[in-house]
């Protein structure tokens, strides 16, 4: 039997803020998580959170993971690997796998914080292998580093579709299409012009049909709808991908919320079937608090100050102190970070459990971009999100989020001197420089740029527009790199297109060999003579170039025409290499065969 | 082009790379090495980079164990991967005297601090499942004993080498050498050079160059003939050897299936050719020794030599008969495997007069007018 | 090859090696990473069948949906998705309901 003061369910965002909250007061604390490791979803996001610098914004989701870590102290035990199978009328029951063995614990509070899970959809072969949900994508890419497919269709526009399209990315993947069963996208503007930029179609009314292969995805049919989300036939089209990812939601994991007679109810705007609970995120059981996506599917900013308001209340009335001010901060930082158009869902479901409330913000987006021929940033972001750092990071006070940061952004050009910190900073990747006539007949345009490979200096690349389409071929005069991982690209285009370019593509190398046998390419061997490796032999024994089964039949005369190129030699003035036999690859059995005849 | 140098090195072999490199290392980058051919055209490039630590005289498992040491930090330091890997030596024996030197030999190498065990026919096939264990006596087997890559290696102590201030000339033949006293005059096929101090580290091609000196090198070059396998799955770790069956073999990380035999009646000299007896030879004793390469294609055979001396040990160290000649010769087919430490002590004996990490002095020419113990432990 | 070696925002944490068994096959994982994930790097998406012998394999990656199931080292209906490899373990594809053994 364990003994704790409060037992958090889930060591994620809202988890581990509710226990740092309730620890840092001397609360006895026990986490029990079923991963191998804490931090639940944080741990595979790598891109950079909106909101505002107290709450971790431009910092990416598997390092705001490490930082809550770091903030639990000694009274905090941990019990990973571990599951709670059920609240029983006596008992909270836990299963700890790594012992294989079941423990019980009896705890004066109880935060649940269990997240939720994917939201399966019907299709033809959705059980396939390679039909996976978006956050085992991620989960694979981003925790494990593995890739299970090359080329991946991915069903679902909400953020969680157009964050995992981008990651795959970053991960070397391709993404073949966003299928999105309604008319407009679901999530963010600033997450959709990030995967649009680099050509990825978004097929809108159009939803997954059949999933194709026998032991495995090989392929995918989409269809398009009509209004009442009917397939319309004649439309389908086929996508050759060997994986497909379902981004369609996530939906609350009540289980154990329902154990505990907490009331469940059916709140559509929160995710489906949701328990109930008030401003501090307590239930209709006294002893039992829930924070994070299980009340609600939001974001990780909220569960963690969700997360924050259960642990404080907790934390109030185990050690009967006062922490309303704390409490109330939290709460209306909360009403701050819902204010905006995207979280009117949430309040619709929240005013079903109390009532909401929402905060003034500036709808105007600034249509002045500055002076022409200046050096300065022209902020693209159109919608009205949670989210500031650019009004924080700007050392000049230019930019300026006005009333709360739901408002659109606004830049001081007079104010301005052109650092260009604000882009490596926007965790929507939304803010370029452009600079008209940077020379005659160029424009200078930065972008922000996290994908490999990262170009070279001098390098001439193709811009893309917004849409990731070409514009024209520009040149890399420099890269600024960052720890952060948000690069800077300076790109030197043809005047009149600083309006039109907003990202590039290296110039695909495709893949010239010179040895398919050992799969040695041209530009290696361009690469080792460079390095000074100029004989036949050298090249051979350093790349095994001609090493393979053909004996350096196909390759040896390709080798010897480019050193004689490289160095400026005939081919007389060349060491030609070796030959040796056997000619033909002969197994030991057939010369054992031969000898015994021969005998 | 800079033709004096405080040293000059003959032979850009792994010997000679090694010794380049560690004169820089240690702060001696006045040096020049001449290599006739290209890197890794000599024996380096021919042999099967075996690393072996299992000796019959102490003095060469010491100096085995320490170039053991270097080798697991020379990817590292020289910053060129060089594919090196302690699969272990796994000896086999088929002969009752030798069997029970082994014996022997284990308890000193233990002495030394080896980490080396017996086995018997049944735990060697217990271990290796793949290996046809009949009429093997007794076996030993050393786990930090493994192999790497020749050439990689070949050129990573040369491009470190390089980095460090050394120049190197390939194709750059030595036709005479000239001692004045004071200084080496060195004529090559690209014109003369001049250095203080003169080593030899021409392998196969070491008694031409010590007899272009006059100084008598008692060593004899002797072809060995070579092969490789198509390649498979990786899974046969050890290099499998033994002095009284006469064969070695070994998977490289590519998976090809390198292996040699001794030939008795090869005569000494100069000789690239290759026989199909050989590979008749080979194939008969490897295919009923590893019965799963009875399947596999050989793919290539090639031959290197052996730099043999009369007791088969290495000859090391600073000519009597000419001051500022230095020698490292007579590998007599382990030149790879002890490279790294005969570089560093050799290196260390040019510039600081001793050795300070493996006594050389008993390897030096001047051993033969005494008695010749022959190291029995080569194939 | 499944596994990502370069990405513009992680890192590889360098990892120990550890061997498992796929059905007899010796494959390589490194420390720390779940059977699932280690199967999928080695090109092995089919983790068995169902009941009606369609294939099945992995899905949810958080231990919920019950996709992934599989025999380790003898136990049925195991988890792969949220269990660690082990040096040594023994994986197989299990094939409709576990078996019973007297």
């Amino acid at each position: 039997m364990v003994r704790t003061q409060l037992l958090v369910v889930g060591g994620g965002p809202a988890g581990l803020c509710g226990a740092i909250e309730a620890s840092k007061r001397g609360v006895e604390t026990l986490i029990v998580d079923e991963g191998v490791e804490l931090g639940g979803q944080l741990v595979k996001q790598t891109h950079k959170f909106f909101g505002h610098e107290g709450f971790y914004a431009s910092v990416r989701g598997f390092e705001i993971a490490k930082k809550l870590k770091d903030q639990l102290n000694e009274h905090v035990k941990i019990m990973l690997q571990t599951t709670v199978t059920g609240i029983y009328e006596d008992v909270v029951v836990l299963y700890d796998r790594q012992n294989d063995v079941t423990l019980e614990v009896q705890a004066d509070y109880i935060l649940l914080a269990t997240g939720a899970s994917e939201r399966f959809i019907q299709f033809e072969n959705n059980h396939l292998p390679g039909v996976y949900g978006a956050g085992a994508v991620q989960t694979l890419m981003n925790q494990f580093m593995v890739l299970p497919g090359k080329r991946f269709l991915m069903v679902g526009s909400g953020n969680i579709g157009l964050i995992v399209s981008y990651q795959l990315l970053q991960a070397g993947a391709e993404v073949a299409a966003i299928v999105e069963i309604a008319d407009k996208v679901g999530g963010y503007d600033v997450h959709l012009r990030k995967v649009k930029r680099f050509g990825i179609p978004i097929l809108l009314r159009h939803t997954i049909k059949k999933a194709l292969g026998q032991e495995r995805v090989t392929g995918a049919v989409v269809v398009q709808v009509d209004e009442n989300f009917q397939p319309i036939e004649g439309t389908e089209k086929e996508f050759a991908v060997d994986a497909i990812c379902i981004a369609t939601g996530l939906v609350p994991s009540v289980e154990l919320a329902a154990m505990a007679n907490v009331k469940i109810e059916y709140v559509p705007e929160l995710g489906g079937f949701v328990p109930y609970r008030d401003q501090n995120m307590r239930t209709n059981v006294e002893h039992v608090f829930i924070a994070g996506d299980l009340a609600g599917i939001e974001e990780a900013t909220t569960a963690m100050i969700e997360g924050r308001i259960a642990g404080l209340t907790i934390a109030q009335l185990i050690k009967e102190i006062d922490l309303s001010k704390e409490i109330e901060s939290l709460q209306n930082e909360l009403i701050e970070f819902r204010s905006g158009p995207f979280s009117e869902k949430v309040r619709r479901g929240l005013a079903k459990f109390f009532p909401q409330r929402v905060v003034e913000y500036s709808r105007e987006p600034q249509t002045d971009t500055g002076p022409i021929g200046k050096l300065r940033p022209v902020i693209e972001c159109y919608e009205n999100i949670p989210c500031n750092p650019c009004q924080t990071s700007c050392p000049t006070g230019a930019i300026e989020v006005p009333k709360n940061i739901n408002s659109l952004p606004r830049i001081d050009y007079e104010k301005c001197t052109g650092c260009g910190i604000c882009v490596s900073k926007c965790p929507g990747l939304a803010i370029f420089m452009v600079q008209e006539n940077v020379e005659p007949g160029f424009d200078l345009v930065i972008v922000p740029y996290e994908m490999l490979p990262l170009p070279e200096k001098g390098e001439r690349v193709i811009a893309l527009d917004r849409d990731g389409k070409y514009v024209c071929e520009a040149q890399v005069i420099k890269i600024v790199r960052f720890p952060h991982k948000t690069n800077l690209v300076h790109l030197k285009v043809p005047a009149g297109f600083a309006a039109q370019v907003r990202n590039f593509r290296v110039k695909k190398r495709e893949s010239v060999f010179v040895c398919k046998c050992e799969e040695v390419t041209l530009e290696e061997i361009e690469k080792a003579i460079d390095l000074g490796f100029t004989d036949y032999e050298e090249l051979r024994r350093y790349l095994r170039v001609g090493m393979g089964m053909c004996g350096g039949r196909t390759c040896r005369a390709s080798v010897l025409s480019i050193l004689s190129r490289r160095l400026g030699k005939s081919p007389e003035e060349l060491l030609k290499g070796h030959f040796r036999p056997p000619v033909m690859p002969t197994k030991f059995e057939s010369i054992l065969r031969g000898e015994s005849n021969e005998n | 082009m800079k033709t004096e140098y405080r040293i000059i090195v003959v032979g850009a072999g792994i010997v000679g790379c090694s010794i380049a490199y560690h004169l820089a290392k240690f702060g001696e980058s006045d040096v020049l090495v001449l290599e006739k051919n290209y890197i890794s055209s000599g024996s380096t490039g021919r042999c099967a980079g075996g690393i072996r630590q299992q000796w019959s005289s102490p003095h060469n498992v010491l100096l085995a164990m320490r170039s053991v040491k270097l080798f697991e930090r020379m990817s590292e330091e020289t910053g060129f991967d060089i594919e090196y890997k302690q699969g272990g030596y796994l000896v086999l024996s088929y002969d009752e005297r030798e069997a029970s030197q082994f014996e022997e030999n284990v308890k000193m190498q233990k002495n030394l601090g080896l980490n080396v065990e017996l086995l018997t026919p049944n735990q060697v096939k217990r271990r290796f499942e793949y290996v046809n264990v009949e009429k093997v006596l007794l076996a030993t087997f050393c786990q930090t004993d493994g192999h790497a890559n020749p050439h990689l290696a070949n050129f990573a102590y040369a491009h470190a080498a390089k980095r460090l201030g050394v120049t190197i000339l390939t194709h750059t033949e030595v036709l005479a050498i000239e001692p004045t006293g004071s200084k080496f005059k060195v004529h090559t096929s690209r014109g003369r050079f001049e250095s203080k101090i003169l080593v030899n580290a021409a392998g196969a091609y070491a008694g031409q160059v010590a007899s272009m000196l006059n100084v008598k090198l008692p060593v004899e070059s002797y072809r060995h003939q070579i092969l490789v396998t198509e390649p498979t799955k990786n899974f046969v770790d050890p290099m499998i050897i033994s002095f009284s069956g006469n064969f070695y073999i070994r998977q490289t990380k590519h998976g090809h299936f390198i292996m040699g035999q001794g030939d008795k009646d090869e005569r000494p000299g100069l000789n690239y050719n290759v026989t199909f007896r050989f590979e008749k030879d080979l194939a008969r004793k490897i295919c009923w020794l590893l019965p799963f390469l009875r399947k596999l294609r050989i793919v290539r055979h090639w031959s290197g030599h052996y730099n043999m001396s009369p007791d088969a040990q290495p000859i090391i160290g600073e000519s009597a008969e000419l001051a500022n000649f230095y020698y490292a010769v007579g590998f007599s087919g382990h030149g790879f495997m002890l490279a790294p430490a005969v570089g560093e002590a050799l290196a260390e004996k040019i510039l600081f007069g001793e050795t300070k990490h493996v006594s050389i002095t008993e390897l030096n020419v001047d051993r033969f007018e005494k008695s010749i113990v022959r190291e029995t432990n080569v194939v | 090859m499944r596994r990502i070696f370069e990405h513009p925002i992680l890192k590889r944490e360098t990892a120990r090696t550890v061997r498992f068994y796929f059905e007899g096959r010796e494959l390589e994982a490194l420390e720390g990473e779940t059977v699932a994930a280690a199967l999928i790097a080695n090109g092995i998406d089919v983790f068995g069948e169902t009941e009606h012998a369609r294939p099945r394999g992995f899905f949810c990656a958080i231990g919920k949906c019950s996709s992934c199931l599989m025999v380790v080292d003898g136990e049925p209906n195991v988890r792969v998705c949220i269990t660690p490899v082990k040096e040594g373990m023994k994986v197989q594809r299990q094939f409709g309901r576990s078996d019973v053994s007297w």
